[in-house]
């Protein structure tokens, strides 16, 4: 079965996924992560969907779990490198990745967890990228 | 009507990832945008995980994907093996023109259409080289590999299976044959055995005429040595009493009675030689004579033979006893002398005229002491038999001498008892001559 390698970069983990995620792969990525935020006491997750052509409602709802457990164990998630078809189909097939927050790419998203670790700002929301605007900018 | 560009078997979730790559490909080839690309591909995705989880219901056992062009559109049907799937199914919102699901007892079919937008190039033509290029570059499945080496693997098994059987037959063959050849064995062991027991027996039998031939022969011996003794007495008694009626102290006999007497004399003489001999032979044969061994001194041996032997000697015959010179032999003087006086009495009985010559030789360790004549001689074939007890050649001594036929197998049993041998070698009319070979150190014996 294929792993998900989950890296440390400073006071981020970074999951980059590179394959078609399967259940097993998902949940094994999902306790992975899990295990290693409490280990490393990391306060910020990024997952780098760069290389994935096809996000299905399964990697949806894998990517919103994910979100919902690091926020539990203290540290927030953003998904970073979506592809415009994605996110078009995404929003076609009527997911709204409730409570991920995303960001451009890796660079952009490490700016936001850092700006998310300073002294709890109500700006939070603003923050959070309504991925419905996504739809009719590049149709 | 449809033209099929392309069909896909699914057999679990990873075959999902496959098939809506494939989706990709077929939805690039006949011209849909890449946003559509993506959304097609998304829908089957949707569709293949729905079927292939277990959430709500059995997954799916296996599931055909085709691909085909109508009209400008093309059409992906998906048919599921396993129960209703239907309900499970997500909303494909807008990512597909037309969706239509049948919900079957045992199959799923799930029908999706995309517009393919005007200009692109679909006449038949075109399909076709779209479905060659996507049977072309057909991914292998690890699953289709091993399905394959499965099949590779059956009938490699099948393959062994009938090289088993085959063996196990010329094993069967074999021992079959190897039966036959143990039944062949066995039977020429039997016929051997037989044989054999043939052969044991018929050695028993001969050992049993042997020993018969032995006895039958002491027997002979026993009644010759028995009876020969029993004469002798009377023949003595007939001889001396002959003797007394001779004698000139006793009553004087006319001429006529003094002849009758000097016969009966001659007679009785003659049949004491005979029973004399006789019992000589029948000890020789007994064993009961035992060579007494000398250092013997042949040149006395021979003068002693020449003086007592040349009175039996017709005038026209000449007796020549060589003198051997210098010459010892480990003997019996007795029985050697013995020998050579039966020879030269043979020898002087079959020659009228001419010599009886005796010579002796040293050859190697051993003496050669010959007895040569000039007489009758004698037939080849007749050489054997003269050696046979009271066998005489046929036809009279041509000196008229009597003899009985038992010298010279006395000759020859006393020469043997030496430790030598007795050969004859001779021609009719041309003489014969006795050779005996006897040993100088004597039999070994001390």
């Amino acid at each position: 079965m294929d792993r998900v390698p989950v890296l440390k970069i400073g006071d981020l983990l970074l999951v980059s996924i590179q394959v078609d995620m399967q259940d097993q792969t998902a949940l094994a990525l999902q306790e992975d992560l899990a295990e290693r935020i409490v280990a490393t006491g990391c306060h910020g997750v990024i997952i780098d969907i760069t290389a994935l052509d096809i996000v299905d409602s399964f990697v949806g709802r894998m990517l919103s779990s994910i979100a919902s457990i690091s926020r539990v164990l203290d540290a927030e998630t953003v998904v970073v490198g979506m592809r415009p078809a994605v996110a078009i189909t995404l929003v076609e097939l009527g997911l709204s990745l409730d409570g991920i927050r995303t960001a451009l790419n890796v660079e952009r998203g490490i700016e936001l967890l850092a700006q998310a670790r300073e002294p709890e700002t109500p700006d939070d929301l603003g923050i959070d990228l309504d991925l419905d605007r996504f739809g009719p900018a590049t149709s | 009507m449809t033209t099929r560009l392309l069909q896909l078997v699914l057999r679990t979730e990873s075959d999902v990832f496959v098939a809506r790559q494939r989706a990709r490909e077929v939805a690039a080839a006949v011209g849909l945008e890449r946003q559509d690309q993506v959304r097609l591909a998304t829908a089957l995705s949707e569709v293949g995980r729905t079927l292939f989880t277990d959430r709500g219901g059995p997954p799916a056992t296996g599931a055909e994907v085709w691909f085909g062009v109508d009209d400008g559109t093309l059409h992906v049907e998906v048919v599921a093996i396993g129960p209703t799937q239907a309900q499970q199914l997500p909303s494909l919102g807008r990512l597909v023109d037309s969706l239509t699901i049948d919900d079957g007892p045992t199959t799923t079919v799930v029908r999706m259409s995309r517009r393919i937008p005007v200009g692109a190039q679909l006449d038949q033509a075109g399909l076709d080289r779209i479905r060659a290029e996507l049977a072309a570059s057909a991914p292998r499945t690890p699953l289709d590999e091993m399905a394959e080496q499965n099949e590779q693997l059956l009938s490699a098994l099948e393959e062994t299976r009938a090289h088993r059987d085959e063996l196990a037959r010329l094993n069967a063959e074999l021992e079959e044959t190897n039966r036959g050849v143990m039944a062949l064995y066995n039977q020429l062991s039997d016929e051997l055995e037989e044989t054999n027991r043939g052969v044991v027996a018929l050695y028993a039998e001969l050992d049993e005429r042997s020993a018969q031939l032995r006895a039958a022969s002491e027997a002979k011996t026993r009644f010759l040595a028995n009876v020969s003794h029993e004469l002798r007495a009377p023949v003595t008694a007939v001889i001396g009493l002959a003797r007394l009626l001779d004698d000139p102290e006793s009553d004087p006999l006319t001429e006529d009675q003094s002849r009758q007497v000097g016969l009966i004399r001659g007679s009785a003489a003659d049949l004491l030689r005979l029973v004399n001999d006789l019992l000589d032979l029948a000890k020789a044969e007994s064993g009961t004579i035992q060579p007494e061994w000398s250092d013997v001194d042949l040149g006395a041996v021979f003068s002693q033979l020449r003086g007592t032997v040349r009175a039996l000697a017709v005038p026209s015959v000449e007796l020549v006893v060589v003198d051997p010179g210098p010459a010892t032999i480990r003997s019996d003087e007795v029985l050697l002398a013995q020998v050579l006086r039966n020879l030269l009495h043979n020898g002087l009985k079959f020659t009228v005229d001419g010599e009886v010559r005796m010579t002796a030789s040293r050859v190697d360790e051993d003496w050669l002491i010959q007895v040569t004549d000039t007489g009758v001689g004698i037939a080849p074939e007749l050489h054997d038999r003269i050696f046979e007890e009271f066998y005489q050649v046929p036809g009279r001594s041509p000196t008229g001498a009597p003899g009985t036929g038992l010298g010279l197998p006395y000759a020859r049993r006393l020469v043997t008892l030496l430790g030598g041998t007795l050969t004859v070698a001779s021609e009719p009319g041309a003489g014969s001559t006795f050779t005996v070979r006897l040993p100088a150190g004597g039999d070994g014996t001390p």
